[in-house]
């Protein structure tokens, strides 16, 4: 993450809400590895992160007036690029194919030989979980401001994140046989 | 003994104290098991954060920018007010004409009227196109973006020309009128075209 760039992406504000170009371009900078990374970690390929990214900078610089300042900017920000993930991902959904549906199904000796490294695992999870554990692992939001996000309860957020947990748990050969 | 399941588990990982909660914690610290499993969990909580940052593999802000420019000049469009323009040319051509109805021959002004109303209606048929088709809402390649800003700075330009036009018709130069007219329908039609076919090279 740019730390650096994060750190003084205020210094730019005033500009980008004047609409200079050159400022635009150093939020952007600041902001770009974050947003795209996010956008990334929760849409299923690299095209439909990138469209993310061009939508999130786009609303950022069209609504750049409505930024009040109570907040972080990347707080700010992110919650936009949060918002445009999750709408691809619900747009795209029809397409997503749900991951194997083997929670059910005890570890078996040969499952060893199918242990998979965390990206990859992360990867097999279905849209909305993942979306949920990286929003609530790593970006920190709490239940009820994923619920909100995505238009959901907080127990969906909560049984999202803990079937989610269960598989990649599976998956990364982690379970101990009792 | 019933050990914690996943979602006590997590639970135990929240902020605040859910009721059950402490009861939870109280047997994780006496279980090993479940000690264990909470430790596991943590350290694959730290896993997924500490995974690299994923860098897009191409530059977008150039299609950013020409997206969001492209949606300033549009604004601004809207914001001339273009219902105003066309009932201003309308009402000039009306003011030329009508002294000349005597003059020279009726049917030819007639249907210099008529061609302005119907350019005037296709340009509002095009514009509602766009509006529908809603471009600023849609993700577009950086050259689609930028053959699509061109032809509204241009279509921005013809749009000023027209202004000034329509200020000058009370000194009689309709046929001026109607050529602006015919551009910004031409224009528009070509914007339409970019926009829903993602068409690069458009003459119109």
């Amino acid at each position: 993450m740019n730390v650096f760039g994060l750190a003084n992406a205020d210094a730019v504000l005033p500009g980008v809400k004047a609409g200079d170009p050159a400022a635009q371009e150093a939020l952007y900078r600041a902001f770009e590895g974050p947003v795209f990374n996010l956008a990334r970690r929760i849409c299923r390929t690299t095209e439909d992160a990138e469209d993310v990214l061009q939508e999130t900078f786009l609303e950022v610089f069209r609504s750049i007036g409505n930024y009040r300042g109570d907040g972080s900017l990347w707080g700010w920000v992110r919650t936009i690029a949060s918002s445009k993930a999750l709408m691809r991902l619900r747009r795209n959904k029809y397409r997503e194919t749900d991951e194997l549906q083997d929670d059910v199904t005890p570890l078996r000796r040969e499952d060893t030989a199918l242990r998979m490294d965390l990206e990859a695992a992360l990867e097999r999870l279905n849209g909305t979980s993942r979306a949920v554990v990286w929003l609530h692992d790593v970006e920190g939001y709490t239940h009820e401001e994923i619920a909100t996000m995505m238009n959901k309860t907080v127990s969906f957020s909560k049984s999202q994140l803990a079937r989610a947990h269960t598989r990649l748990r599976r998956w990364l050969g982690e379970e101990v046989p009792a | 003994m019933t050990h914690l399941t996943i979602e006590q588990l997590l639970a135990l990982r929240e902020p605040g104290l859910e009721p059950g909660v402490q009861g939870w914690r109280d047997h994780a610290e006496a279980c090993e098991l479940c000690r264990a499993e909470l430790d596991r969990l943590d350290q694959r909580v730290a896993r997924i954060r500490a995974l690299p940052t994923l860098q897009p593999s191409r530059n977008r802000f150039a299609d950013v920018q020409a997206q969001y420019r492209r949606g300033r000049t549009r604004r601004r469009l809207l914001a001339l007010s273009l219902g105003g323009l066309a009932l201003a040319a309308s009402v000039a051509l009306a003011v030329v004409l009508g002294p000349r109805l005597g003059a020279g021959p009726v049917a030819a002004q007639l249907s210099e009227q008529q061609e302005l109303d119907d350019i005037i209606a296709r340009s509002r048929q095009l514009e509602t196109v766009i509006e529908d088709y809603n471009p600023d809402r849609r993700v577009t390649d950086g050259r689609t973006a930028v053959v699509a800003a061109s032809l509204e700075d241009r279509l921005a330009q013809v749009d000023r020309q027209l202004q000034l036009v329509n200020l000058m018709e009370q000194r009689g130069r309709p046929e001026e009128a109607l050529r602006l007219w015919r551009e910004r329908v031409g224009l528009l039609g070509a914007l339409v075209d970019v926009h829903t076919t993602g068409a690069t090279y458009v003459r119109y």
